[in-house]
């Protein structure tokens, strides 16, 4: 092994212990900074978005390549693997047709989620007849080419190795791959949010049966994910379940129980919950102490409010996070600074990783991601 | 009996609530007035959405029902008049297809008997500009999930103004990512964080009240 490549090594397991002291809460020399910019990383480097969702091997190249441009010296790690294509683990995600650039869309547009009821009340039955796993193979015909989802997986499952190793040769540490959730979110994604959260006020209980079918198969998918990857962490999605959406009557029978059933579960093993979740979940940040202590990640978008999470958790769970979309948009370099500066203020020193917030979005102002590099630079180190 | 149909609204019970509606409609009532007591029952929804004892799948439920008294009442309300309190066009805009938040919006400023021209998602800014001249609608929304929506909004705001429409029309914008600095940045006169807000900004906007 060449000088170089040692070196590199060396600095990819200070990244990873880094990372991993700031999840279970322990001081860090530097606050790790994450990258997380799915669309952002293309328009960045004048790749049309179309040739980065068909060509999966473009994904992870891209993604790297925009690390490397915004400044490698700053990114301890990247927030998901970046492997395989999007529309397709998109799709199984959300259980929705997603639009794809290219396709139904122009070449160099985003990617959209398709909302419609594809999923109907009479498939509540079909789940608990024929069982979750059967009811999905009926299923995903609705919403993708079944052998395009067969092949995107096949691609991941044999590539896999070979991009964990690309992220280590440029030194970033994937702090998760694949994901998860609570049945929630899937049924949510399938039904459309409009149609299933009336389901939730008229035949509760019959969703509640099918959750409770479900549970197993989403517990099942995040420790298969894990072992398989070999990386201890899984994404554990929550959107439409979030706290500032669902009346507190609905929320703590139907979503948080299955997010405590989900986390310890995936903690039993040895796997952390980064708990992607969008949205404002102010109202319920007490109830997150049930959750593992120092196995959750709390990955957040700029709509909770960190300082309360720390004042609350600060001696539970970490966060990444949340610069902004809509700062990296429409604010200024000076802004950026401000926001990361205040940030690491408040909510470091231990228990924090820089990282946008969700996701930089494809048209962040690329001096707005400079700067947040440069910030990280400025501010991340412990004194 | 109004008074309970109100409150059966307010507390979101919807086989009370279509079953008063029957009744009403039965013993003689007209459908105009029970439209009305449905409205005030929409307003409650919203003031409790706004003390924060209600949350965005209660808003959906409470559109849900008042969209099927419409349909009860519709035979009833063709010879009605009511005289709406004031016009706003609404849309998602140009490369954005999400509607669920602007579909609460559209649910919530019909419930204050607001005459609203839907244009559904994916809107061109011509488009908003047309409907505005048709209309005469003082009141323009723009919805937008994405941060992408905010190019398009803002495309939006400088047609508006290249037709000689500024002066005469209020913008407010929202959706996920919406605030302050976004508005700024596209030209809208102010953005909501919810629902509510929204209802609040037209029907200041309108002048027609607003309870404090």
């Amino acid at each position: 092994m060449s000088e170089a490549m040692n070196e590199m090594q060396t600095l990819y397991e200070e990244r990873r212990l880094r990372i991993e002291k700031t999840i279970a809460l322990e001081p860090v020399d530097r606050i790790p900074t994450a990258y997380m910019g799915m669309a952002f990383a293309p328009r960045y480097m004048g790749m049309p978005i179309a040739d980065f969702c068909e060509v999966p091997e473009n994904r992870t190249e891209v993604t790297l390549a925009a690390m490397d441009k915004l400044g490698a010296d700053v990114w301890d790690g990247i927030n998901a693997l970046p492997c395989g294509r999007i529309v397709p683990s998109l799709t199984s995600a959300w259980l929705s047709h997603i639009a794809a650039p290219g396709r139904e869309l122009p070449e160099d547009s985003l990617w959209q989620v398709q909302e419609s009821d594809v999923m109907k009340p009479e498939d509540y039955d079909v789940i608990l007849d024929k069982g979750w796993p059967e009811f999905l193979e009926g299923y995903y015909p609705r919403v993708i080419d079944v052998d395009e989802l067969k092949e995107s997986n096949i691609w991941v499952s044999k590539n896999l190795q070979s991009v964990k190793d690309k992220c280590r040769e440029h030194g970033y540490v994937p702090i998760s791959f694949g994901g998860t959730s609570i049945p929630f979110e899937y049924l949510c994604g399938g039904r459309s949010m409009s149609r299933f959260y009336i389901d939730l006020y008229r035949i509760k209980d019959k969703i509640k049966e099918v959750m409770d079918h479900m549970m197993p198969y989403m517990i099942r998918e995040g420790i298969h994910t894990a072992e398989v990857s070999g990386i201890p962490a899984v994404w554990v999605g929550g959107w439409r379940s979030a706290s500032s959406l669902i009346a507190p009557k609905i929320w703590d029978e139907m979503v948080f129980p299955y997010f405590i059933e989900l986390t310890h579960a995936l903690a039993d093993k040895g796997i952390v919950s980064v708990l992607h979740f969008d949205q404002d979940w102010n109202r319920d940040l007490e109830r997150f102490k049930e959750l593992p202590a120092k196995m959750c990640l709390l990955n957040t978008d700029g709509m909770t409010d960190l300082r309360k999470v720390k004042e609350i958790l600060g001696d539970h769970m970490a966060v990444i996070g949340d610069v902004p979309s809509a700062l990296l948009y429409s604010g200024t370099p000076d802004d950026i600074f401000k926001y990361v500066h205040d940030l690491i203020r408040d909510v470091g020193p231990t228990g924090l990783i820089l990282c946008p917030g969700c996701d930089a979005p494809i048209n962040a102002k690329p001096e707005n991601m400079e700067a947040m590099a440069a910030a990280s630079r400025e501010y991340s180190q412990v004194v | 009996m109004l008074e309970q149909l109100i409150k059966a609204l307010a507390e979101l019970e919807e086989d009370q609530v279509l079953e008063i509606v029957r009744q009403e409609l039965v013993g003689g009532t007209e459908a105009l007035a029970i439209l009305q007591a449905c409205q005030q029952g929409m307003t409650e929804v919203g003031d409790r959405f706004e003390k924060k004892e209600y949350f965005v799948s209660d808003l959906m439920m409470s559109g849900e029902i008042f969209k099927q008294v419409g349909v009860i009442l519709e035979p009833g309300l063709q010879s009605a008049t009511q005289v709406c309190a004031g016009a706003v066009v609404i849309g998602t805009v140009q490369g954005d297809i999400h509607d669920i938040g602007k579909d609460i919006v559209v649910n919530m400023l019909k419930s204050a008997n607001l005459d609203v021209t839907d244009l559904g998602v994916d809107v061109p800014p011509v488009q908003f500009v047309d409907a505005l001249k048709q209309t005469k609608a003082s009141v323009l929304g723009m919805s937008g999930l994405l941060t992408l929506a905010f190019d398009s909004m803002k495309e939006t705001v400088g047609l508006i103004e290249e037709a000689g429409l500024r002066d005469k029309v209020r913008i407010m914008i929202g959706g996920g990512p919406v605030d302050g600095g976004v508005c700024r940045v596209v030209g809208a006169d102010d953005w909501g964080a919810d629902a509510q807000a929204a209802v609040r900004l037209a029907k200041t906007w309108l002048d027609i009240g607003v309870q404090a």
